[in-house]
């Protein structure tokens, strides 16, 4: 291969190579991709182009959606086949490269069945159009609440861009500002999209400085953005943008629940939970609440997760992630000074293992804190790091509030209905799910439609 | 010694003498000749050439407190016929003051009026000021240019200033109002007057730039947009030059309130050429340094801008801006630097570790 692969910003009329670059590095600090920044002018105008655009029929865009997830995920897109893709995703983002491959293959298949899956969202009364009979007595008709979403998408797992291939289902122009630090991903995506019959003025793909961020949301309709706390309170009162904050997914395990459960398979529940997808997702499980002594599950998650061997990330066997070693002490270094006053069952000595090549590989991280209100437990990692906390009756559900997935292996169906009846809890699994495990009915943290479309009565006379 | 050292154009002769009048006990500023007693070092004999002009310390935080009377140099004797009084932007603390006197005014329009010429512009016509109302620089000269051609300016009412604090206490909505409100004031203007001449910031051109209806307004009356006050990235002027404004022509300007002026963009530049301004030398001057060391970066490579201004009316030498450029050979082979790809010194956060996956 020649130099750094060029990633151009995907504009409403073509490709645009800006003149103002960054340097696309992988785990090792090797350059591997130059990405084109376009300045706040070319976003203001790039969605200025996506409103004036022409709707594309929906069932032509349900067909492109599939044709490109097909592409995306096995296909040669812009001269790159998927497998030397992927491996640059992996080298990029840290993440196994197993991991890389699994995502590209949900994304093929969340592509081929987005029509279904934005359907499930839809009220039962409602129907697609004012043409339908039925609004001759009065009808909801479900429609978009605007016509362009911009994205600011995270970079931490592939699998991210899934989600917006929704909106776009649904007939919404997307601007997507792809994360600076892993930018392949929705590059090849938009390019898929594009190649399988998007116009360009219908998706674009607009890499940006940090401080013209704010100029994609707000030529938009509607926003979603990932990030941080900091993310999440910004956007809290907003109504025009969705923000997908840290997901601090969480296990309850109370005495009741197969109290001879063999603590293996216990703790099997918990390290699925904490490294499957590397670590890295917001439903990668962040706390474990264990009614009871939690030292022995501690222990025997502590013994599971030391034993997985550290490797590069495009090595097939990889299952934890790697990052550039300054950025993996600095991680390091953060969960030593949050880890204060907790019990270390692993990661006492640090979590960073060198690779030598300028990468470490992160370690697991087992902690024991001292109650359910340990404030540790909303610590969420981007790497395979979790608080165990001993849990009683009185702490109640408390702590297990603002997670977006909860585990409860439980036989109290008063807790659940708790748990089932809290809105800051995302998802809800009962028995020994896995947090990161899902359907293909199921809604992430809500359906993203329940955010972009809204109903309406439409009443014609007979 | 030469009181008219204006005249000379060799840059050291031309420091030599200005050296003379600043510092002269009969010519010289209540403050230079009171500041000069607190140098390491005597400008009348030790500031040898243009570039001992980096011998003085950055003086221009001392402006924010100076009575303007004591920057008046004495050799004017009674005759320096002030225009006003001028202030920095107050980014950086309390904004600091200079006073614009006739005299250089009417040197620097000359100036500025040659390098129009150039760039083939035919100074007749209105103005519209898209730009800070109140003490800044731009408006005696756009006011001077226009009478020339007995034109006029039309400006509107805009405070830089609340602007900034709106945005340092994180009210992003009130200053994006604020800008839309200076824009209306604009487009009311463009709708029914002729405008030929447009002065604006980058980011006021670019709010501009969003409303279909002014752009096709510009397009179609104004000859000139001159842009100043802020840089501009190479893609959008490149974006500006081609896809908005193609009806008209886009010249940069670039300087300070502490250089008493500014420079446009060098004529003849093409599209995707990088913007570089070339200096009014002797009196306005750029160098481009290595911050750490203070000495010129070579040909080609970026650095810090330091300005000068040297004239009869004031010295405000050595004074280490927050940009950075490209350091390119002057035109001329005048005192100075050119300056290209002009933008704020970027600034780095330590590694700093944001919980959360994202």
């Amino acid at each position: 291969m020649g130099g750094p692969l060029p990633l151009d910003a995907l504009g409403p009329a073509g490709a645009y190579r800006p003149r103002t670059r960054t340097t696309v590095t992988d785990v090792t600090g090797r350059p591997v991709a130059e990405l084109g920044l376009v300045p706040r002018l070319f976003v203001d105008r790039a969605v200025s182009a996506l409103r004036r655009a022409t709707e594309m029929p929906e069932d032509e865009r349900v067909a492109a959606i599939a044709r490109a997830g097909e592409a995306f995920a096995s296909g040669t897109v812009a001269g790159l086949p998927a497998e030397e893709h992927q491996r640059l995703v992996s080298r990029v983002s840290g993440l196994p490269v197993a991991v890389v491959r699994a995502a590209a293959a949900h994304t093929a298949r969340a592509a081929a069945d987005v029509h279904r899956a934005v359907r499930l969202a839809r009220p039962a009364a409602a129907v697609d159009d004012w043409r339908d009979p039925l609004t001759r007595t009065g009808r909801a008709v479900w429609t978009r609440r605007g016509d362009v979403l911009a994205v600011h998408a995270a970079g931490n797992h592939p699998g991210v861009h899934t989600l917006w291939l929704q909106a776009l289902a649904l007939g919404y122009r997307i601007a997507v500002r792809p994360s600076t630090r892993e930018p392949l991903t929705p590059h090849r995506l938009v390019t898929a999209l594009r190649d399988a019959g998007f116009p360009a003025d219908h998706l674009v793909l607009l890499p940006t400085a940090h401080e013209v961020a704010d100029a994609v949301l707000d030529g938009a309709d509607l926003g979603v953005v990932y990030g941080g706390d900091d993310v999440t309170r910004r956007y809290a009162g907003s109504s025009r943008v969705l923000a997908q904050g840290p997901g601090r997914s969480k296990i309850l395990l109370t005495a009741d629940a197969d109290p001879d459960a063999d603590p293996a398979r216990r703790a099997g529940l918990v390290v699925d939970s904490v490294v499957r997808e590397g670590g890295t997702g917001c439903v990668n499980a962040t706390a474990v609440l264990v009614e009871g002594d939690p030292a022995p599950l501690a222990e025997a998650v502590a013994e599971r997760l030391a034993a997985i061997p550290g490797l590069p990330p495009q090595d097939d066997r990889a299952t934890l992630p790697v990052q550039p070693v300054d950025t993996a002490r600095a991680l390091e270094r953060h969960l030593r000074e949050q880890a204060s006053g907790t019990t270390a069952w692993l990661g006492a000595d640090g979590v960073v293992e060198e690779l030598g090549d300028g990468s470490a590989v992160l370690r697991p991280a087992v902690h024991q804190a001292g109650g359910p209100d340990a404030p540790q437990l909303g610590v969420e990692m981007p790497f395979p790091c979790v608080w165990v906390a001993p849990w009683h009756r009185e702490a109640g559900i408390a702590p297990l509030r603002g997670s977006l997935v909860v585990t409860a292996v439980t036989e109290d169906e008063k807790l659940i209905d708790a748990l089932l009846a809290e809105p800051t809890i995302g998802s809800l699994h009962l028995g020994a799910s896995p947090t990161c495990d899902s359907g293909p009915d199921m809604p992430h943290d809500g359906f993203l439609a329940e955010f972009l479309m809204r109903t309406k009565g439409v009443l014609r006379p007979v | 010694m030469s009181h008219d050292f204006e005249q000379l154009r060799d840059p050291d002769e031309f420091v030599r003498a200005a050296m003379q009048w600043h510092f002269g006990p009969d010519t010289g500023s209540p403050y230079w000749l009171d500041r000069a007693r607190s140098l390491e070092f005597d400008p009348r004999t030790d500031v040898r050439t243009f570039d001992d002009l980096s011998l003085f310390p950055n003086i221009v935080n001392e402006l924010r407190d100076v009575r303007v009377e004591d920057l008046v140099p004495r050799g004017y004797d009674g005759d320096a016929r002030p225009v006003g009084v001028y202030e920095s932007g107050g980014t950086t603390g309390a904004p600091k003051k200079v006073v614009l006197l006739e005299d250089w005014l009417t040197r620097n329009l000359g100036l500025w009026a040659d390098s129009l010429k150039e760039h083939g512009v035919v100074p007749e016509g209105n103005w519209l000021n898209i730009m800070p109302s109140g003490p800044h620089l731009a408006g005696p000269f756009t006011t001077r240019m226009a009478q020339r051609s007995s034109s006029v300016v039309f400006t509107l009412d805009m405070d830089p200033r609340w602007v900034k604090r709106l945005i340092a206490e994180g009210r992003a909505e009130d200053a994006r109002a604020y800008a839309e409100h200076v824009i209306e004031q604009a487009g009311h203007i463009l709708r029914t007057q002729d405008v030929r001449f447009l002065m604006t910031t980058p980011p006021l051109l670019q709010r501009l730039a969003r409303r279909e209806e002014l752009v096709e307004l510009v397009n179609r009356k104004v000859d000139t947009i001159i842009w100043g006050g802020a840089s501009m990235d190479a893609d959008t002027r490149y974006l500006l030059r081609t896809e908005v404004f193609p009806g008209t022509r886009l010249i940069g300007n670039y300087g300070s309130t502490m250089a008493l002026g500014s420079a446009n963009e060098r004529p003849g530049l093409g599209d995707d050429d990088p913007c570089v301004f070339d200096t009014l030398s002797p009196f306005i001057t750029y160098t481009v340094v290595d911050p750490e060391t203070g000495r010129r970066v070579p040909y080609g490579e970026r650095g810090r801008v330091v300005m000068h201004h040297v004239s009869r009316s004031a010295l405000f030498p050595n004074n280490l801006e927050r940009d950075e450029a490209t350091r390119t050979e002057p035109r001329n082979g005048s005192g100075g630097d050119a300056v290209a790809d002009v933008a704020p010194v970027a600034t780095f956060d330590d590694t700093q570790v944001i919980e959360g996956v994202y």
